[in-house]
């Protein structure tokens, strides 16, 4: 540790010590959740997408976008911000935010899906982290320049096997472990983004501003937000939310040597109808989305009997790598009482969404089947 | 003024218009806010609670607490990993954290 950096986490940490219960000063103040969205946690700001937002359109806007970090959002002066590129390269060099901007950039549409998303629906007695229903997912657009451009300019060297995102957030405390993310450099070279810009406008705060990444088809953890490092190193980071947390741990195993969370598994969810709703007999128009890590949504089936019969649903709109695909069906509710609707998805690798995902102990990568009950009210 | 006491302003202005509407309609005026969220935004009474809002809310707020459900040793584990990380927990107080949140947090029935 530099000792600027010492210096400036020993004040962090008097100043913690001394508003304990209060948002500490260098933090951006805790923002309001917006109508429509379910207020999981008020600081930092854990925000949730209603299923009926979502369902308003493919591309999730700005405001109905959910929101989860780590810790409170930090206040950076886009003015003075930079992002270094080191580590193993021959050539490091930092850039400011025009710069970036000004760059050959990318539009592309991803999905973005928390590691945690439908940990609220597992059957698990003992919990932790934030109880997610099925809305904290979206489709955005997003702007901003390959990881790869950066990465040829620096002149990586060949023992470069992984890049860590380090990032400008922070735990009151600062025996906090920073949150900090690495993608092998296989994964980095592909397609990662750096991002500066969401749905056309610049980043708002609590989605990474000035600057995140974006690694598309993997949980959003690792799309790490308020960038400030990219470090090119030969070993995955040895950091607590990369050696420990998120991994899919089962009874009696090593957190440090199980599964880590990584690519976006196959899911689909249902906007329309909305769970408990009354409906007046007639055909009905089953709609949701469906997403699936680099394998890509293949088809998307509905069962209205109890998972007796699967019929396909339809893929209609956009179709763009890493977003998730709009599905729509129409089913006959003629007759008064009480339907249930079921939808699944299969990636083109043949992989299916289980009846009921595999628990796991920090209650991850929740893709059961999502079902939805409504009545039929003559 | 700190933010949570910001909020208890505009929380306090909140409830002087939705009594004064009721009032002016005839209504019985609203008991409580509602939380904008599912989770409790305070912590329920009981021995612990002093400690709890000391430590905890130091870096996260009391929604993240009261939405999860752990036995004794699952809540053990959390608070000497966030003891680890700095949270200021009193030596003495460790055990009463630790009663008020398995007490008032356990297992989830489902």
């Amino acid at each position: 540790m530099r000792r600027r950096e010492f210096l400036e986490s020993v004040a962090r940490g008097a100043a913690a010590t001394a508003v304990l219960g209060s948002r500490p000063a260098w933090a951006r103040r805790a923002l309001a959740a917006p109508p429509g969205m379910i207020e999981r946690a008020d600081w930092p700001e854990h925000w949730e997408t209603s299923l009926a937002s979502l369902g308003r359109s493919w591309n999730t806007s700005n405001e109905r976008f959910f929101v989860r970090s780590h810790f409170p959002a930090p206040s950076i002066d886009p003015a003075t911000w930079r992002l270094e590129v080191t580590g193993l390269v021959r050539k490091p060099f930092s850039l400011g935010l025009d710069e970036l901007r000004a760059m050959p950039g990318r539009y592309v549409a991803h999905t973005l899906e928390c590691a945690g998303n439908g940990r609220g629906l597992l059957p698990l007695p003992n919990t932790s982290g934030t109880q997610w229903g099925r809305g904290a997912v979206g489709n955005a657009r997003w702007t901003g320049v390959p990881l790869a451009t950066l990465l040829a300019r620096a002149e990586v060297a060949p023992e470069a096997k992984h890049v860590w995102l380090e990032a400008a957030d922070h735990a009151p405390f600062p025996t906090v472990p920073p949150f900090l993310r690495s993608i092998p450099a296989d994964k980095a070279m592909a397609d990662t983004l750096i991002a500066h810009g969401m749905n056309g406008v610049p980043l708002p705060a609590l989605h990474g501003a000035p600057v995140r990444a974006i690694v598309p088809g993997w949980f959003g953890m690792a799309s790490a937000k308020w960038l400030t490092r990219v470090r090119v190193e030969a070993a995955p980071s040895d950091n607590h939310f990369m050696a420990k947390g998120y991994r899919y741990t089962y009874p009696g195993e090593d957190p440090a040597q199980a599964p880590p969370v990584q690519e976006l598994r196959v899911k689909s969810i249902i906007t329309r109808p909305l769970d408990g709703i009354r409906v007046a007999p007639g055909i009905l128009r089953v709609e949701g989305f469906a997403w699936s890590g680099p394998a890509g949504v293949a088809r998307v089936e509905i069962s209205t009997d109890g998972r007796a019969t699967w019929r396909p649903a339809i893929l209609v709109g956009e179709r763009s790598p890493f977003a998730w695909r709009a599905w729509q069906a129409d089913v006959s509710a003629m007759k008064p009482g009480t339907m249930t609707v079921m939808a699944r998805a299969t990636d083109s690798s043949g992989e299916t969404q289980p009846i009921e995902a595999r628990v796991n102990a920090g209650g991850y990568g929740n893709n059961s089947i999502h079902r939805v009950t409504f009545r039929v009210v003559a | 003024m700190s933010w949570r006491d910001a909020k208890g302003v505009r929380l306090a202005a909140a409830a002087v218009v939705v009594l004064a509407a009721a009032l002016v309609l005839g209504a019985a005026p609203a008991a409580k806010r509602a939380p904008a969220g599912p989770h409790a935004i305070h912590y329920p009474a009981g021995a612990g609670r002093a400690i709890a809002e000391r430590a905890c809310l130091a870096c996260h707020s009391t929604m993240l607490v009261t939405q999860q459900h752990k036995d004794r040793a699952g809540w053990e584990k959390t608070v000497h990993q966030m003891e680890l990380w700095g949270a200021p927990v009193p030596a003495a107080a460790h055990d009463s954290l630790v009663g008020y949140l398995a007490e008032r947090f356990g297992p989830a029935k489902r």
